[in-house]
């Protein structure tokens, strides 16, 4: 059963290839995430308040790392929340 | 010298120029230890994500200045003392540069010595070489 569903998948995703994600910051070469600009780090935090992925918004490894740093500050700040429900 | 960014919150319960003159006490610091302040922002009353010491507002103030260590282990410790303060974050703007470009420097350093002591090391050296000019553009900028 689980292989079936696998099978669908794959073939699914062959048919449809998902869209391809890229770096928004190595885009627009950014070398620092700075913790004020809130509404850049709002993109990055949907409504739970949880940093998303980066297999979702398909950010690079070095900038991930300074878009978490950015978001734990902000919290600090009291820009972003810690938790929302 | 060194280039700090120090941003504090200030207690909504203080009037506007209780707050101004809080802004100014924490400058006059700045500059008493000889540091050069570089930019102030102010982005005046702002509603919290969340509620700090009670407060559901704060007025928000950024400094960035340039100077010895002792300017934030000043201005932290009078943070401290003021009830009024809510919180303060400051980071250290140069050495993040610094240890980026060291790091960079080093990698081309090496792998100009790898070109020089083998031949045959010399494809390998050429991928290397490959994205240093871009690497240089980016520092420019």
């Amino acid at each position: 059963m689980a292989r079936e569903e696998r099978m669908e998948k794959s073939s699914y995703k062959k048919f449809f290839p998902p869209k391809k994600k890229f770096c928004r910051f190595c885009q627009r070469n950014i070398k620092f995430i700075d913790y004020k600009n809130v509404d850049i780090l709002k993109k990055y935090v949907p409504d739970r308040g949880k940093i998303s992925p980066r297999r979702v918004t398909g950010t690079c490894a070095f900038h991930q790392r300074k878009l978490a740093e950015a978001v734990k500050r902000a919290r600090l700040m009291g820009m972003l929340p810690y938790v929302e429900d | 010298m060194r280039l700090y960014e120090t941003g504090f919150l200030i207690s909504p319960t203080l009037s506007e120029e209780e707050a101004e003159a809080i802004i100014v006490q924490m400058a006059e610091v700045v500059s008493q230890k000889n540091g050069k302040m570089i930019k102030q922002e102010k982005w005046g009353k702002r509603r919290m994500a969340y509620p700090i010491k009670k407060a559901g507002e704060a007025y928000y103030v950024f400094f960035h200045y340039e100077g010895e260590p002792d300017i934030p282990q000043e201005l932290g410790r009078r943070f401290r003392q003021m009830d009024t303060i809510l919180r303060y974050l400051t980071l250290n703007k140069e050495t993040q540069v610094n240890v980026r470009k060291k790091k960079k420097a080093e990698k081309r350093s090496k792998a100009k010595e790898a070109a020089g002591d083998e031949e045959t090391a010399e494809s390998l050296s050429a991928r290397d070489l490959g994205p240093a000019p871009a690497d240089k553009k980016r520092e420019e900028e």
